[in-house]
């Protein structure tokens, strides 16, 4: 019998076609601490170079059978190159996520380049693309490489202090609007960027919108217009994710013109498969630092096989998989996937 | 208008102007508190205090939201500004106060909740030293050292710092045992391995927001014995 290779199955997969077991991969960060000690560095290292990036990537998911890896790791590439700096922790014990150190206080101080290509020459840029070219080179290009964006709502969080920005959408919406609106075109250009590049598949994360913090009526208002000019910007295929509360806007989300949308663990995904219907597709929604860090080995294939009787189309982590994973949990996440997932799902039809 | 019927009335405006964010009435209700010689701390505590809670209910009933909430704790701060310094400490009595150190761990630059919580901290009569965000872990401990203070606030948005706290739990404890630690809004005095067996920590902003704005109800449930 002819085998395809896992990034046919990911390219296949999101056409609808039938394929032959549901693709385990991410639209996160799916690095883990196995890879990065193979590799004899810290992950503190692993931003800042090319090599490392796509290294690690690649160690991960031939470590453990992932169909796909995803670069970059961090949340601070795009803010890094508009001036905003990064924060390495390559002093700190172990494991800390990037982080922006100096945002601008206020939206007077917003200082974007009329031309915003220019980001792709500043910072770490040239290391993520540098990374995507490795991953390309990589045996063929056998790999599915997805690539991310923050989405506009988030990216200005990253850009500005947040409570600025929350308490602007409703004490200075006119200017906030036209904030979200210039954050718009900047994930638009860094997104199709990618796709030039020639990422399998864009996922833009707008993570920081869920009804955790803003209102279904601001979410309507606000962040969908944004992303409807994103999505239709883009070429397929396209994720729209976000993490935390989605319940109320998992409608919204799904006509926002992306061609899946990703959920967390906070989803009721039955609910939302009702909802959406069987023709839309569903990415999520476990919680990747309790499932691959906290519970016992044993537990993990009761959790991925609730998210796929639930009704997900790929099992997809809710978030970045947090790195200091257990490697028997990580191996029975990828066994649970392979062995629940040889039936079609709503979306996705089998051989 | 009597001035019990004026302390109510002036109560009503620090609270309504709280809920919907109308940092003028608050401004003006607070000064007049002052001008006609009522209690500061009642009006602290049953005005101010008591809108927030209030705003704390209506973002449980998702009505309002993370936004509503961050007008909310302005207008609370107007008023604050104004009684705060005017509040006696015979009014405090033997009610809770005292020193708390705060901050947000290293590797967490999200404050909202850690303001909320100090807010609420100031509300109560706290001294309250911010370490403000990105906070490496020993500055914690020396902080504590220094101050002499009974409770360290660790707040996180994120999951993955969570790992930090449990490293200046560990420190601070072996220092001074006695400290009150407390992780998101979880107050937390023995076991610290119970501790992390608990929801101590904020899995996101809007649960540490939540968890802050019910630590405001569980203190005037505390203020009022």
């Amino acid at each position: 019998m002819a085998t395809i290779t896992p990034r046919e199955r990911v390219k296949a997969f999101f056409k609808r076609e039938p394929i032959d077991e549901m693709p385990c991969f991410s639209g996160m960060g799916a690095v883990t601490v196995q890879a990065i000690e193979k590799m004899g560095i810290r992950f503190a290292q692993v931003h800042g170079s090319a090599e490392y990036l796509a290294g690690s990537a690649i160690a991960t998911a031939e470590m453990f059978g992932f169909d796909g890896v995803v670069v970059p790791y961090d949340m601070c590439t795009v803010p890094e190159a508009l001036g905003r700096g990064a924060s390495l922790y390559e002093d700190a014990d172990g494991i800390l996520y990037p982080t922006v150190p100096s945002k601008w206080a206020t939206i007077d101080d917003v200082d974007m380049p009329e031309d915003v290509s220019v980001v792709f020459g500043q910072g770490r840029m040239p290391v993520v693309d540098e990374a995507i070219r490795i991953v390309k080179a990589h045996e063929g290009s056998k790999l599915a490489l997805g690539g991310w964006v923050l989405g506009p709502f988030t990216m200005a969080g990253q850009l500005i202090e947040l409570d600025v920005l929350l308490k602007g959408l409703r004490k200075d919406k006119e200017r906030v609007e036209a904030f979200l609106s210039k954050m718009t075109d900047l994930v638009i250009a860094v997104a199709q960027h990618y796709q030039e590049l020639g990422v399998d598949y864009m996922n833009i994360r707008e993570m920081g919108s869920g009804t955790d913090l803003i209102s279904p009526r601001m979410w309507k208002t606000l962040i969908k217009p944004n992303l409807e000019k994103v999505f239709s910007a883009l070429e397929s295929p396209k994720i729209n994710h976000i993490c935390g509360s989605t319940d109320l806007i998992i409608e919204m989300m799904n006509d926002c013109g992306a061609d899946a949308v990703s959920v967390d663990q906070k989803n009721n995904v039955i609910e939302s498969r009702k909802k959406l219907g069987n023709d839309a597709m569903i990415l999520g929604n476990f919680d990747p630092y309790g499932t691959l860090t906290q519970i016992d080995a044993s537990e993990v294939g009761g959790v991925i096989k609730k998210c796929i009787d639930d009704g997900v189309d790929a099992v997809w982590p809710g978030c970045d998989l947090w790195p200091d994973v257990k490697g028997e949990n990580m191996e029975a996440y990828i066994q649970a996937v392979r062995e629940y997932g040889k039936t079609a799902t709503p979306a996705v039809g089998r051989v | 208008m009597g001035k019990e019927e004026l302390r109510k009335e002036l109560l009503k405006q620090l609270h309504e102007g709280v809920v919907e964010f109308e940092e003028d009435q608050v401004k003006e209700a607070a000064q007049k508190i002052l001008d006609e010689g009522l209690n500061v701390y009642d009006a602290v505590m049953n005005g101010l205090a008591a809108g927030m809670q209030e705003v704390g209910d209506l973002y449980d009933q998702q009505e309002y939201f993370v936004p509503e909430l961050l007008m909310a704790a302005d207008a609370l701060y107007v008023g604050l500004d104004i009684l705060k310094p005017y509040i006696k400490l015979e009014d405090l009595g033997d009610k809770p106060k005292g020193q708390v150190v705060i901050g947000t761990v290293q590797g967490d630059v999200h404050d909202i909740g850690k303001n909320i919580i100090k807010m609420m901290f100031e509300v109560a009569g706290f001294t309250v030293h911010d370490l403000g965000r990105d906070v490496p872990l020993e500055d914690f401990v020396k902080e504590q050292l220094r101050t002499d203070s009974e409770i360290v606030a660790l707040s996180a948005m994120m999951t993955t710092t969570m790992m930090g706290m449990e490293k200046v739990i560990k420190m601070i404890k072996e220092k001074n045992p006695n400290v009150a630690i407390m992780l998101g809004g979880a107050p937390v005095t023995t076991d610290t391995a119970d501790l992390f067996g608990a929801d101590g920590y904020a899995e996101s902003a809007g649960n540490a927001v939540q968890e802050a704005i019910k630590m405001i109800g569980r203190l005037r449930e505390m203020q009022a014995k």
